[in-house]
């Protein structure tokens, strides 16, 4: 798998965005210019994926994350005030001493799979897979030209939506409903976790000691 | 313009040394994607363990998921292009991912307001009942 020309240019502008408003996300003071970092860096996430061929994956990323878990999240930061840290009266980090070590540790951990573990692994891979890459390279080619092309006439339209159906319909199938249910039970779960004392009593289903407590006070 | 060549001539060498980084800087393959998705997981772990806003914590949470799913595609289409193994599995695990990720930050954020509402404070140096 190679990038070149236009691909690797947007690959090099997409994935320092990402890093960028993954930084400031993580070092902004208030928390709406978080959440809207951590949307840019969602975003080019979603560019980085596209541009390795998962269109519907990169599709899902921006619907869900940017549009329904962040949208979330801007709403409970409107609800959650957090003013000392917007206004620099409290310090936004933990303590210092705490930071540095950790941060020396992470910068350790950053160097020795960036510099070394990474690129030895791969070279390590290629030299492993060399030939089953030409070989496929030949086959993907011939397939690509005869896929029907795409309205601009620039490149071909691509299958990947379709194959990633088929297979989370297939090999994935028991996951998939698994994943529906874990959905159903965060459904319900933050429900219940966000009502408040007075809603469970207008419910009825409260703890009779608690409703005591409650009306004695 | 004579004195001209022989510094050419270095620099010419220079290059054809220095081609190989170059190259690689040129055409990204599977290594550039996972130094990538290492730098971000790390920036998320960093905001773990250093800011003291449980939502910008939360947040962290989401950038490292993210890291995860940025490697899953890389070597989904490593593995397309050399026609090893399942090739569709990354991009499921990474469906998977983000469902799951969304059911968390659903969950999470719960925990938060029900924490706001009883303690009044989102801060995590704060909450410290359960610590002894």
């Amino acid at each position: 798998m190679i990038l070149s020309g236009w691909e690797s240019v947007f690959f090099w502008i997409f994935s320092i965005a990402a890093i960028l408003a993954g930084l400031l996300t993580v070092m902004a003071r208030n928390a709406v210019h978080s959440a809207l970092f951590l949307i840019s860096s969602l975003v080019s996430v979603a560019a980085l994926f596209i541009l390795l061929g998962a269109e519907f994956i990169a599709g899902v990323q921006i619907l869900v994350y940017v549009g329904g878990v962040m949208v979330l999240f801007l709403f409970v930061i409107m609800l959650v005030n957090v003013g000392a840290e917007e206004e620099g009266r409290a310090p936004i980090f933990n303590r210092p001493a705490q930071v540095t070590a950790a941060l020396v540790f992470l910068a350790l951990l950053a160097g020795i799979l960036v510099i070394y573990a990474i690129p030895k692994g791969y070279q390590a891979l290629q030299k492993r897979d060399e030939s089953a890459m030409q070989q496929t390279s030949a086959k993907r080619a011939a397939e690509q030209a005869n896929m029907p092309a795409a309205a601009t006439g620039v490149s071909r339209l691509s299958s990947q939506t379709q194959t990633v159906g088929t297979a989370l319909y297939t090999a994935g199938a028991l996951p998939f409903e698994i994943a529906s249910i874990l959905l159903l039970v965060a459904i319900i779960g933050s429900v219940m976790l966000a009502r408040t004392l007075k809603q469970e009593v207008a419910a009825d289903d409260v703890d009779p000691e608690v409703l005591n407590e409650m009306k004695q006070s | 313009m004579n004195w001209l060549s022989p510094s050419l001539a270095l620099m010419f060498q220079e290059a054809s040394r220095t081609s190989t980084a170059l190259e690689s800087i040129k055409h990204p393959d599977l290594s550039k994607f996972l130094v990538i998705a290492a730098i971000l997981f790390i920036i998320g772990v960093a905001g773990v363990l250093t800011r003291r806003n449980l939502l910008v914590i939360f947040m962290s949470i989401e950038l490292i998921l993210n890291a995860a799913n940025l490697n899953f595609i890389a070597f989904s289409r490593y593995l397309q292009d050399t026609g090893r193994g399942d090739v569709m599995s990354g991009q499921i695990f990474t469906v998977f991912i983000i469902v799951v990720a969304a059911a968390e930050a659903a969950i999470g954020l719960g925990i938060v307001i029900a924490l706001y509402r009883n303690r009044e404070t989102i801060w995590v140096d704060e909450i410290d009942l359960m610590k002894w």
